[in-house]
């Protein structure tokens, strides 16, 4: 890894983890509406630079926002680091397994949509171990994540395009 | 530039995907042991439901206990049963005015307990009911006759039953007395089964055999056991709740008028019997006695409504135990050691 | 390029579209759907001899027989209550409880218990037992 990719992870995670905690100070309607910000730069991350930087932003981002807000190790951190975990799993399998079939908004989709599978499923086997309540909060949840995620995709796509032209102009500031 | 950092293959990819959730799976089964559920079963026992629950990290552990607690309750039911011909108490009851008999510690210990809440109420709890509680039939709403009452009640006296510990004997002295242990046994029963459940490691339960209910520990959930108290009134429904109380590591038990009884005319006949007049007693509707065993809050609870509102509350005092009683006009009385832990409907 | 709200969605794939519709349809009708069919919280457990027997729930007209060692009792539920209808125990008890919507009816000779309310789940009863 060059020492400018790391600089890159490094800058990115700190984008993601101010989202984070944007997102944490945001009040909800809803305890379970997240809107799920952070995934913008996960997914921006893994469209631009690839799975491995995306994963890192994604881990580098839960760890340190658990360790700012205590809750490091602890169950919130759990349902936090196997919801971006999965997430980040999923759209880069998709995305290397079909790189045409979906755009941003579709992987978004998918990340929302494992985010909270794995998120469910993680709060049934700690928390809650009532299936009919899982199955009961689930449409709803998915229902809210396809909304956010939706939104979220759109935003990646925005912020991509405008870094790629930016990035072609320092390329050819560079170059000349 | 852009698909430096993709990883090559799709295995290295699926091989991260699993080492991830192997690790996270071992991580949750490394947490989740320590989570502790209510275990519960119910068993038909002692002519009546018994449900025992335990908290317990371990299904198979709760199980274990409490069948453990079941077999400990079964026993003490051979031993205990008025009317299965073999218990010790039966043979007790042959024998009666003819020979000792010699008992097992189980059934000296409930006798002896038994001898000594006859005491502080005065004979208002009395095992020697016997001769007079068998002329009633609540099923088939039998009263008995005052004649037949009259002949029964001198043989309905605890001081004529004598236990000698040394040589662990029962003895009643006269012919045709008779000891029914019902008013004491379930008690007893609740003790022995919590001692069997801490024994096999339960911190924390609760047993309850018909209206004697002992509770150990706390939920899981941090809070004391929540015990209902049964509306002696209640309108049709079966479990129709007057108060609540929480109770940890203390035992709880109700004796009432309506539990087994029937009417006829104004006239509401009940198994609370005064060993003094041979008829039910009055005065009040249901008293429920707490303190620290079963034994003693099934005895007295059945002494304490026999004796009444004057001397009953007296004894209760004297005695220290906590208590809720309904009197014969409905009003709900609470001692003040509970307060705060009683919630009245 | 395409800039504005416009190009974005002119640049979604068919895939894209296509998942959002079915992510939304799906997720919108579990919200209507899961709630018919879980089971409306309580269920009616019978037990013969300490075994479970049966568990229905408290919602579904249904009559069933279990049987005890002295023959069949037979347990109605109807209308949200429950009640046994026929026992081969010698003084009727439990039949003359009549309906019950909570609680338990036993009926002792036969060795058979209808207990309202899960009595293994973790159910925050409100009462943990009854004195």
């Amino acid at each position: 890894m060059q020492s400018h990719d790391k600089y890159r992870i490094a800058l990115l995670s700190a984008y993601a983890l101010a989202l984070h905690g944007f997102e944490g100070i945001l009040p909800t309607p809803i305890p379970w509406l997240r809107l799920g910000l952070a995934n913008i730069i996960t997914l921006t991350t893994l469209l631009l630079y690839g799975f491995r930087p995306a994963i890192m932003v994604t881990l580098i981002r839960v760890i340190l926002a658990s360790l700012f807000t205590g809750t490091f190790l602890g169950p919130a951190f759990i349902l936090s680091l196997g919801g971006g975990v999965t997430s980040t799993l999923a759209m880069g399998l998709i995305l290397s397994l079909m790189p045409e079939l979906f755009g941003p908004v579709g992987l978004s989709l998918i990340g929302a949509l494992f985010h909270n599978i794995a998120q469910l499923l993680l709060a049934y086997v700690i928390f809650i171990q009532r299936i009919e309540a899982i199955l009961l909060i689930s449409p709803i949840i998915i229902l809210i994540g396809t909304l956010t995620g939706s939104v979220n995709g759109i935003i990646s796509e925005i912020l991509i395009k405008n870094l790629k032209n930016t990035e072609k102009h320092l390329e050819y500031k560079s170059n000349h | 530039m852009i698909n430096k950092f993709k990883v090559k293959s799709l295995k290295l990819k699926v091989f991260l995907l699993f080492t991830f959730y192997f690790s996270l799976f071992t991580f949750l089964c490394a947490c989740t042991p320590q989570k502790e559920k209510v275990y519960r079963k119910t068993k038909i026992l002692m002519d009546t439901l018994v449900t025992i629950s335990v908290v317990s990290n371990s299904k198979g552990d709760a199980e274990k206990a409490i069948d453990a607690a079941f077999s400990e309750i079964e026993k003490l039911e051979k031993l205990l049963n008025f009317f299965s011909p073999d218990s010790e108490v039966s043979l007790i009851n042959k024998n009666a005015g003819i020979s000792e008999v010699k008992v097992s510690p189980d059934t000296l210990n409930i006798l002896d307990k038994a001898l000594s809440v006859s005491e502080k109420t005065d004979g208002a709890f009395d095992v020697t009911i016997g001769p007079v509680i068998t002329l009633y039939d609540f099923h088939k709403k039998i009263r008995p006759e005052e004649n037949a009452i009259k002949k029964n009640l001198p043989l309905v006296n605890y001081k004529e039953l004598i236990i000698t510990r040394n040589k662990s004997t029962a003895f009643l002295k006269k012919r045709g007395m008779l000891i029914d242990l019902g008013g004491i046994s379930k008690g007893y029963a609740a003790d022995r089964a919590v001692e069997i459940l801490k024994k096999r490691g339960i911190n924390s339960g609760l047993v309850s055999i018909a209206g004697d209910i002992k509770a150990f520990g706390l939920k899981p959930d941090g809070k004391s056991w929540n015990i209902g108290i049964r509306n002696p009134r209640a309108k049709g429904q079966e479990d129709d709740i007057m108060a609540t109380i929480e109770l940890k590591d203390m035992a709880i038990s109700t004796s009432g008028d309506y539990e087994r009884s029937f009417i006829i005319g104004e006239e509401r006949y009940h198994h609370l019997l005064n060993p003094k007049t041979g008829y039910p007693a009055k005065g009040f509707r249901s008293v429920s006695i707490i303190t620290k065993e079963g034994t003693f809050t099934d005895a007295f609870s059945t002494g304490i409504f026999v004796l009444g509102p004057e001397k009953g509350t007296k004894v209760l005092e004297a005695m220290g135990f906590d208590g809720i009683i309904v009197d014969s006009n409905g009003k709900i009385y609470t001692t003040p050691g509970i307060k705060g832990k009683v919630a009245l409907k | 390029m395409n800039s504005g709200l416009k190009g974005i969605l002119n640049s979604t794939t068919i895939a894209d579209r296509l998942l959002l519709f079915i992510l939304i349809l799906l997720s919108s009708s579990g919200v209507v759907f899961v709630k018919e069919i879980l089971p409306k919280g309580r269920t009616v457990q019978i037990e013969a001899d300490s075994l479970p027997v049966y568990r229905l729930p408290i919602d579904e007209e249904k009559t069933v027989s279990v049987k005890g060692p002295h023959g069949n009792t037979i347990v109605e539920i109807k209308n949200h209550k429950v009640r046994i209808i026929e026992s081969p125990c010698p003084n009727k008890l439990c039949i003359q409880q009549g309906w019950i919507e909570s609680g338990a009816v036993v009926c002792l000779p036969n060795r058979v218990v209808v207990i309202i309310g899960d009595i293994d789940s973790k159910d925050r009863k409100v009462v943990d037992a009854v004195t």
